[in-house]
């Protein structure tokens, strides 16, 4: 179910909480809220920052509280309105508020990988989509998913892509030292596969794979977690019956044709390249081992987000509208074209079609059509910020005890992406966690401990 | 009958030698030039090595081809991540200019320090010896830990490779200088800075500028490597680009363009030796 | 008491022998030149005469005994001491010109590089290389480099010239004419030279006084040889004089036997500080004043020998 449904579907729940306008705990604080024109029941964006704006001044003029009410019970509410508009131009400071006020900075970098997964952030640039919010955006092509990590610790970049559990990674400190990193919106879903050496054509089922050699791009990345689950799922122990070790993308490929490998699991478009180039086919889409799976992010540090929230907003409402305007199928081509020119993916066009529009060859003869291989949603689910440390937890890359709720509250921050979903017109799911399945198998974000004893082959403690 | 000069004769092996090269080139990738049968729709989207036959690995022609292409328009520049070969390669020279020329400046008056006290010889031995051999990508994430600015850390890493053969020749050079010399300073009361640079420095420089052949090819060496790891506009790190693009044609010019490079660069110090060695 | 603008006074020369022990050069040495004399120092390869010449340069310390010259103790190498070496120690990254203003302006720190250039073209004209000032030694024949380096040598004017077998490295017509040279210069200037060789003609044509060193280790200085030949002496003519074979026999057979046995000879009679002065063939023996050392006469073929 995607962020961008039908709002009026009545199978959807909007509100989690017990008042109308979302804020209150029950209606009741709400009604007494309203009563002192600090909340009324939102009809609009921008009813919403009229009133803001609006208390504000009131609280200003008459500090006292008692002085308000006296001034509020002899005009009444519309009238006091009214009154205040001449001393104070309320409609031009609601705007201003809306607009997110003015950018700090306008000239920023963002990190990218060269691959599929980060088409929102890569498209942006030449389809205009940061130029439409204000922003000097140069995309840079980075190195490798360490090398992104360390340009955005070090502050060259202002905010990167990355692997969703990155941002979970560098707040915990696994691997580097503890930062607190934001991880706003989710770059795409699906869109990984699980690519085997031409010679195993034959070789399709699991069990037949011990002694494989696999890569994954990088350990802290869904690709990891998915091929562990996905191998442990058909009883093989992924650190004990084959290999697994971290190779960059476009190095798959060339040690595939080698022999050095026997498949990996990564990122598009080096699937669709293995299968272009006659050395590799496509065994399973990542979609088919859980429909719905976050793959990378859109990540900015704390002291980003919290030193220039303007730009911030700016940034991320811009890669939002790009992220909505790639969930369409009928403009997957178009964008196509727009990244696989040598500044961006750099990869012959075809290739990277293949990838967005899901027809695709698969290597084995036949062409595919899976028209969702690949798809986007910026929604930065908490739950799938639980299920990562559940699998993080499970082969051993952290240790103890972990506040799963807290950290995933943290980092993947719902309730900012689902304002600004708003503001650029998308109605955002009211809850920031859910339930889904892997595989066959519920999660339940709220027993992410039950969930991680239920697994047969985990790391011994 | 007059035999042709040494290097008439050298010149015409050369270009031999790389013909046959070149020949046994595109034999090599000719590929197989069996088209697969396969449906048309399917075929529209694989690449050629599948449907045609063709080889993995481009053969002359295609690298001929590219090379031109490139040397055409070096200074072309499509955004940050796409630029012409003459930009990158100008953006490489640069820093390879600045660490190898901090490495110079550093490496020099510590040779002369170790040639001239065997005290400090001994005493600074143990360090060199340790810091010496370790390789360039070693040293590149501890750099980008401390430094965290990626073209700064291109440069230290530079400068922290280049700077042993240079030292280690200026502090034998400085310590070989001919007694006579030393004896002839001596007899004439020159003071110990005077000494310095009108004896020992032009004595040695021959040594000196030879250890600073030696690094300026390990400066070029290293810089396409911490380029690739680093990325950034430079040549190594076009390297890598390509590579992710699995665009082999364009590595191979790369790699020609870089040995062009070094080639140069070796040029230009060997010069500077033979100008500063005087036979007796 | 004498005039003795040089003094060596009981200078000896040790070195630590491997496995203990010490390995003596020489002993005691003791010898004094007036200014404007020039000396030779004669003996077999390894005696030592070139560890005497690098202590009165100041290149080496002696283990004992100090050197006094024109009243004031050698401290070190000094500008007063000018040295031509062996192998011509040119520094061939500088031309001739530049070589002899290297050494000019070691001298006068002071002088500007026109004063000093002009300075420095006299005493390349003196030893005849006018027209190769601007060349490299590598452009130079051995003969021409040892000529800049005595031209270097001359051109600050020291008050002694220290000359390690400057010729030996040189051809026979070279060494015939840069000896004209040297003796010409040096008597014009009154340069008071001290120098090594082993040729026992060079000796006579060019030295007022040659010493006669005995073999090492442990050499001493065994006789000082006054040569009886005039000042005014000429390449063609100065094998004629009657007294040149009487002195160029008595070195060579030194030389010869002597050298080796002179130790062993005159044991407990040689005193190192009055070295037997010999007079080849001179009829009366004459005393030098103050000085109580023995005179030889060495009689001529036919004549009868007195002694007094």
């Amino acid at each position: 179910m995607s962020t961008f449904d039908n709002p009026f579907d009545p199978s959807r729940a909007l509100n989690r909480s017990g008042c109308s306008c979302g804020r209150h705990i029950s209606q009741a604080q709400h009604e007494q809220d309203a009563a002192r024109l600090q909340c009324l029941p939102v009809e609009s964006d921008e009813r919403r920052y009229e009133n803001v704006v609006a208390s504000a001044v009131m609280r200003a003029l008459f500090p006292k509280d008692i002085a308000r009410r006296a001034f509020l019970q002899s005009l009444g509410a519309s009238t006091a309105l009214a009154a205040l508009s001449q001393f104070f131009p309320l409609k031009t400071a609601t705007e201003v508020f809306a607009s997110g006020g003015p950018i700090e900075k306008k000239d920023l970098k963002v990190g990218f990988i060269p691959i599929t997964c980060g088409t929102p952030i890569i498209m942006a640039q030449p389809m205009g989509f940061y130029a439409k919010h204000g922003l000097n955006v140069d995309v840079i092509k980075t190195a490798g998913w360490a090398v992104i990590r360390d340009k955005t610790l070090n502050k060259e970049y202002d905010a990167a892509h990355m692997l969703s559990p990155m941002p979970l990674a560098i707040t915990l400190g696994a691997g580097s030292q503890p930062i607190p990193y934001t991880a706003p919106a989710i770059e795409n879903i699906n869109g990984q596969a699980i690519t085997l050496a031409i010679k195993h054509k034959d070789k399709r089922d699991p069990k037949s794979w011990k002694g494989f050699k696999f890569a994954v791009p990088f350990d802290y990345s869904m690709h990891n977690y998915l091929l562990r689950y996905y191998l442990a799922e058909h009883g093989l122990d992924p650190d004990q019956d084959v290999q697994i070790r971290a190779v960059p993308p476009p190095e798959m490929v060339a040690n595939l044709r080698a022999e050095n490998l026997d498949g990996y699991l990564g990122p598009d478009p080096m699937n669709q390249r293995a299968v272009y180039d006659g050395v590799g086919f496509i065994h399973v889409l990542s979609k088919e081992i859980w429909e719905g799976h976050p793959c990378c992010a859109f990540s900015a540090s704390k002291e980003f987000v919290t030193a220039s929230p303007n730009t911030y907003a700016a940034l991320l409402k811009a890669i939002i509208d790009a992220t909505a305007f790639a969930a369409k199928p009928e403009n997957r081509k178009q964008i196509a074209e727009a990244i696989a020119p040598a500044n961006y993916l750099n990869q012959p066009v075809t290739v990277i079609e293949q990838v967005l529009t899901g027809t695709f060859a698969d290597g084995l003869g036949t062409v595919q059509r899976v028209p969702n291989r690949v798809d986007f949603d910026p929604f930065p689910w908490q739950s799938f910020a639980v299920w990562i440390m559940t699998q993080m937890k499970r082969w051993g890359q952290i240790k103890g005890d972990v506040d799963y709720a807290k950290v995933a509250q943290e980092v993947y921050l719902a309730t900012d992406t689902a304002k600004l979903m708003k503001e650029v017109g998308f109605t955002p799911p009211a809850a920031t966690s859910k339930t889904f399945v892997v595989m066959g198998k519920t999660f339940d974000p709220d027993k992410p401990e039950e969930y991680l004893k239920s697994f047969k082959i985990k790391k011994a403690v | 009958m007059k035999t042709a000069s040494l290097t008439g004769r050298a010149a015409v092996v050369s270009l031999a030698l790389l013909f046959s090269f070149l020949v046994a080139w595109h034999f090599a990738t000719r590929g197989s030039g069996v088209a697969q049968s396969m449906d048309p729709e399917y075929a529209k989207l694989m690449g050629a090595t599948a449907t045609q036959g063709k080889s993995a690995m481009p053969g002359p022609y295609d690298v001929g081809a590219k090379l031109w292409e490139h040397m055409r328009r070096p200074f072309y520049d499509n955004g940050p991540n796409d630029k012409g070969v003459g930009i990158q390669l100008a953006f490489s020279i640069a820093r390879v200019a600045v660490g190898y020329l901090l490495a110079v400046a550093v490496a020099v008056p510590i040779g002369f320090l170790i040639g001239m006290s065997p005290l400090m010889s001994k005493a600074l031995d143990p360090f060199i010896q340790v810091l010496k051999p370790i390789s360039p990508l070693a040293w590149m994430p501890l750099a980008l830990y401390t430094i965290k600015d990626s073209s700064l850390s291109s440069i230290f890493v530079i400068f922290i490779c280049s700077l042993w053969p240079t030292m280690i020749n200026t502090a034998f050079g400085v310590a070989s200088v001919r007694r006579e010399w030393l004896n002839v300073a001596k007899t004439l009361e020159v003071g110990t800075w005077r000494r310095a640079f009108t004896i020992i420095l032009p004595a040695a420089a021959p040594t000196i500028l030879t250890g600073m052949r030696i690094s300026i090819g390990i400066a070029w060496l290293v810089i396409v490597a911490a380029e690739m790891l680093v990325g950034g506009t430079g040549i190594g790190y076009f390297v890598w680009n390509e590579w992710n693009n699995l665009s082999i044609t364009n590595v191979i010019t790369a790699i020609l363009v870089i040995g062009l490079v070094g080639m140069l660069l070796d040029l230009v110090l060997a010069r500077l030796t033979r100008l500063v060695t005087f036979p007796e | 008491m004498s005039d003795h603008f040089i003094s060596i006074e009981g200078i000896a020369r040790r070195f630590p022998a491997p496995g203990g022990g010490a390995t003596t050069v020489f002993e005691e040495l003791w010898l004094s030149m007036r200014r404007g004399e020039f000396v030779c120092v004669i003996g077999h390869s390894g005696c030592g005469k070139t560890t005497i010449l690098n202590v009165l340069a100041g290149l080496d310390v002696p283990s004992s005994g100090a050197v006094i010259v024109d009243g004031k103790a050698i401290e070190g190498p000094s500008l007063d001491r000018a040295v031509i070496f062996q192998s011509h120690a040119l520094l061939p990254w500088r031309t001739v010109l530049g070589n002899v203003t290297y050494a000019i302006s070691s001298k006068w720190r002071d002088w500007n590089s026109a004063k000093a250039a002009a300075h420095a073209q006299k005493f390349i004209d003196l030893v005849g290389l006018t027209g190769a000032e601007h060349k490299h030694p590598s452009e130079l024949s051995g003969g021409m480099k040892q000529r800049v380096g005595i031209a270097r040598a001359l051109s600050i004017e020291p008050k002694i010239m220290l000359m390690d077998e400057p010729f030996s490295a040189l051809d026979a017509l070279t060494r015939g004419t840069l000896q004209d040279e040297v003796r010409r210069i040096c008597q014009e200037t009154g340069q008071t030279v001290f120098m090594i060789t082993h040729d026992v003609d060079e000796a006579i044509y060019l030295a007022d006084r040659v010493v006669l060193m005995t073999n090492g280790p442990g050499a001493v200085l065994a006789e000082i040889v006054e040569n009886p030949l005039p000042r005014e002496r000429s390449r063609s003519d100065f094998h004629k004089h009657p007294l040149y074979y009487a002195t160029r026999n008595h070195i060579i057979d030194f030389l010869v036997s002597r050298s080796r046995t002179f130790i062993e000879e005159t044991r407990g009679e040689y005193n190192p500080r009055r070295v037997t002065i010999v007079r080849p063939g001179l009829p009366e023996p004459i005393i030098a004043a103050g000085q109580t050392s023995q005179a030889l006469t060495i009689p001529v073929r036919g004549q009868q020998a007195a002694l007094g």
